[in-house]
């Protein structure tokens, strides 16, 4: 960790900028102490590599400030359906990804609004109620959210 | 005034529930939010507008008191109970 960030120091020097960078890192006594010590040892990296290498174990230190990957259609499901097994009211046996929330399981509408309420905390977004009252399954919820985050696989 | 429809008290229902969850206080919070799911169920098999208009805007008057507790709650907060020092909620 300290011959990381020292790492991060001397590149910072180096190239003379990411100046609020090095005054960050460089409140940490540990790197100070071990700055001059592994002076040697450091490779020849570009820096903006270095910034956003993944395969540190201490996280990157610049944010990105992009979307995040695409999820996939399994992906959806399986959280949708976490969110139903979770479900206080669900018995995770009965459920199946075409089960009718109050046909097959016994649902009734409030229950079904917690059940939008929950979905729209798992994916942060928001289902309008129009929108909310049509999705009777599962599969539904699946095929609303692939629309919604235009996942088309 | 008219009794509302179905749409309208599961959406004055979702919007109880989504104030009750902005309680900063966790006992408040919990409670709000057991208080409305329980009124609502007791009263889910009402069949006569009167009494459904009647409940429906004690509801929103509840909603409007909910929503003014959540901002007096807000300015005066205390310590996290033990249940949610490791949870976000």
């Amino acid at each position: 960790m300290a011959s990381q960030l020292s790492r991060y120091v001397l590149r910072g020097v180096r190239f003379g900028q990411y100046s609020c960078l090095i005054r960050t890192v460089a409140s940490r006594p540990t790197v100070l102490s071990s700055l001059d010590t592994h002076s040697r040892s450091r490779r020849d990296v570009s820096p903006t590599s270095l910034l956003l290498r993944s395969d540190v174990s201490s996280p990157p230190l610049v944010a990105l400030y992009s979307s995040t990957p695409k999820l996939n259609r399994e992906q959806i499901q399986d959280r949708v359906m976490t969110v139903c097994k979770n479900f206080d009211k669900i018995k995770g046996d009965q459920l199946t990804k075409d089960s009718h929330f109050m046909n097959d399981l016994g649902l009734d509408s409030l229950d079904h609004v917690e059940v939008v309420m929950a979905i729209e905390d798992e994916f942060g977004c928001e289902i309008p109620d129009a929108d909310a009252e049509k999705l009777l399954k599962p599969s539904d919820i699946v095929q609303y959210i692939c629309e919604k985050e235009e996942v088309t696989a | 005034m008219a009794a509302p429809t179905s749409r309208n008290v599961l959406s004055l229902y979702k919007e109880m529930m989504r104030a009750s969850e902005k309680f900063s206080s966790y006992n408040y919070k919990s409670y709000a939010m057991r208080k409305v799911a329980h009124s609502f169920r007791q009263n889910k098999g009402e069949t006569e507008p009167n009494k459904i208009a009647q409940l429906y805007s004690d509801a929103v008057k509840n909603l409007e008191i909910i929503q003014r507790q959540v901002v007096i709650g807000g300015i005066y907060t205390s310590n996290k109970s033990v249940i949610e020092t490791n949870h976000k909620h």
